[in-house]
């Protein structure tokens, strides 16, 4: 890999096998207790409790941020040196920063990476993290996660496969004015869980049942001819065509928006996948965008309270206030989300309360997100409408987004927790770790130039390096360029997944009723001719 | 009555023991998550990783120790004031109901 070597120490470890290396069930260990003090900490304030804490070896000092030796029992400070003597001093090799896992080889005398230890550390805190939460409704526990291993099936057809290098990122040709669509797709390519789905064979182009215009058909081609062998840049041609035909309104050559495209793909992915509802959906759309945002709405008078949930796939936030409000500082995406949750007054004619009678009353409003999805998607509303759909000027402001985004200050439960204890911004009104409310941004698109002659591109996320898309032109960028950018959408994906009970998706049952049918009419029609046949021998004689 | 001059040996244990108040009760974590919610909102955290990645990409020989030594000063001075004076009064009010 570039000449990188890896830690040849850790690798003999992880090669002894997990379960037989102690130092590595140790790590373990230490990385769960870390989880668990944490979700102590936030609770212990209000009691008399005390979290048990560690103190160093060497200095006897408490330690807010303890390296503990993977070989013995030794804790100690990073800082003054104490671990790193210790681990001399005993030639032990390795220690670990219990707060990020990090773990420290004396030998190579620096921080380590190794995948398998990665992969057991988020293992470990994401098993602590699933015995600390409930659902809120069904206050049933989380769905543990297991990891997948491969059926003697599996391993048969992974053995016959035929591995093929693939540079994973291909550049889209502009067919005409088509960047709007272009960084859409880029950022479902770039988006785990619509890759996973499509990758993952869900959805076989070759043996959909749907004749023409299926644009999950047009996903997995695009997601084939992103992970084949050919790394010049790919025009979705079939794409555009389909998309024409499915959504009239952004047919033909001129620029088109590109939320409006990305709503539209939505819609249209939703309803040629096998199984998708009108309720309750869990299409791939729905499993990975849909979220829920409750309006509350409180009469000033009598205070009764009334609340509606509506489902959302995307939330689209205002650049300006309302004329009068005052901004404090900069645009921030965080102050876009607080001007969405905040509450505002409703003019007296637009309210009548259901307890108090009165029509004509002061009432106040606020939104707020009950249920968050998967995947965020948020569209900066820069385009100002005027009356019809034709377009008056682009605002241009620039905001500022984060990496990483916590949303637990705009969920309903934290934003009534908070209001309850008159806590604002404490993390012991979060229920459940924080890291349930963690996303990371993996897609940018930006627009510059003005609305009718203006350009798309946007930058994506592969792990952890950053690259930016301009049609066919990829090219590798620092994060720093991506927040920078004159952002227009930004897509943000869950630290953590967290899985409800199982219960059998709907697609499924739906395919096994079919399945059921199928063969019940098969046994019929059997049946039938046999008994013509029985009938025609009888008649002979 | 002005207060009496302390050793650096008490000044030390009485910050050892503040350490462990602070830890114990939980207080620690609820003010460093403040400090981290501020430091990521002002745009300084992605900064500094940003910073310390590409860094990282050219620094010879790279090593974790290094590449700290490089980053943590510009890390400590860009520090916006008002951040550092929030976080300070966080920790000073916990330590005025602790101390008599």
């Amino acid at each position: 890999m570039n000449g990188i070597q890896g830690c040849p120490h850790i690798a003999a470890l992880v090669g002894l096998g997990d379960l037989a290396s102690g130092p590595l069930r140790k790590f373990q260990e230490v990385v769960a207790w870390e989880a668990r003090r944490a979700q102590q900490a936030k609770t212990v304030g209000a009691t008399r409790k005390k979290v048990s804490i560690p103190f160093c070896s060497t200095c006897k000092v408490p330690l807010p941020r303890p390296f503990v030796c993977l070989h013995c029992s030794y804790a100690g400070c990073w800082r003054s040196g104490h671990v790193s003597e210790h681990l001399q001093e005993s030639q032990h090799i390795f220690c670990a920063d219990v707060t990020t896992g990090s773990i420290f080889c004396s030998e190579c005398k620096d921080f380590i990476y190794h995948a398998r230890v990665d992969e057991l550390y988020r293992a470990a805190v994401v098993t602590e993290e699933e015995k600390q939460t409930r659902f809120q409704v069904a206050k049933k526990p989380r769905e543990r996660f297991q990891s997948w291993v491969p059926t003697a099936h599996d391993v048969v057809a992974l053995e016959n496969a035929a591995t093929i290098p693939c540079q994973r990122r291909r550049g889209l040709l502009n067919l005409g004015q088509t960047c709007f669509m272009n960084v859409v797709l880029q950022c479902f390519i770039h988006n785990p869980l619509l890759r996973n789905y499509f990758l993952g064979d869900k959805h076989n182009n070759r043996q959909c049942k749907i004749e023409e215009d299926c644009t999950c058909c047009e996903m997995d081609k695009l997601f084939a001819e992103i992970f084949s062998d050919e790394p010049t840049a790919f025009g979705p041609v079939t794409f555009l065509v389909t998309t024409w035909r499915k959504s009239t309104e952004l047919a033909g050559y001129q620029q088109q928006d590109a939320h409006e495209f990305f709503i539209s793909t939505l819609n249209n992915i939703h309803s040629s996948s096998r199984g998708s509802t009108n309720i309750s959906c869990n299409c791939i759309v729905h499993s990975t965008f849909a979220g829920q945002l409750q309006s509350d709405v409180v009469c000033e008078r009598c205070g009764n309270e009334t609340s509606t949930v509506d489902p959302m796939l995307d939330i689209s936030l205002e650049l300006r206030g309302k004329p009068g409000e005052v901004l404090a500082g900069e645009n921030t995406l965080t102050t876009c989300l607080k001007r969405y949750t905040q509450r505002e007054k409703l003019g007296s004619k637009q309210y009548s309360c259901s307890k108090c009678g009165k029509s004509g009353q002061e009432a106040s409003k606020r939104m707020s997100i009950r249920k968050l999805p998967p995947v965020l998607s948020f569209q900066f509303k820069r385009f100002e409408h005027k009356g019809d759909k034709s377009v008056s000027r682009k605002i241009d402001t620039r905001v500022r987004f984060p990496a990483i985004l916590d949303m637990a200050p705009f969920t309903t439960h934290v934003m009534k927790n908070a209001e309850k204890e008159n806590s604002n911004g404490s993390m012991s009104a979060y229920p459940g770790p924080i890291t349930m409310y963690e996303y990371d941004l993996f897609a940018v698109i930006n627009h510059e130039g003005q609305i009718n002659n203006g350009h798309y591109t946007n930058y994506a996320r592969y792990e952890d390096e950053w690259y930016r898309f301009d049609d066919d032109k990829v090219t590798a960028a620092s994060l720093g360029s991506v927040l920078a950018s004159p952002a227009y959408m930004c897509f943000y994906v869950k630290r953590h997944l967290d899985y409800k009970p199982y219960t059998t998706p709907s697609y499924v049952l739906k395919r096994e009723n079919e399945v059921a049918r199928e063969k019940e009419i098969e046994r019929e029609k059997e049946l039938s001719s046999i008994k013509e046949l029985e009938d025609a021998l009888l008649a002979t004689v | 009555m002005p207060p009496a001059a302390a050793t650096p040996a008490e000044l030390d244990a009485l910050q050892a023991q503040l350490t462990q108040r602070l830890l114990e009760s939980g207080e620690w974590d609820r003010i460093k998550f403040v400090l981290a919610a501020k430091l990521n909102d002002s745009g300084w955290t992605d900064d500094m990783r940003n910073r310390s990645k590409e860094r990282a990409r050219t620094i010879e020989p790279l090593s974790f120790n290094a590449l700290l030594e490089e980053m943590l000063p510009p890390a400590q001075t860009s520090i916006p004031l008002a951040i550092r004076r929030d976080v300070i009064a966080l920790i000073r009010g916990y330590i005025d109901q602790q101390i008599e």
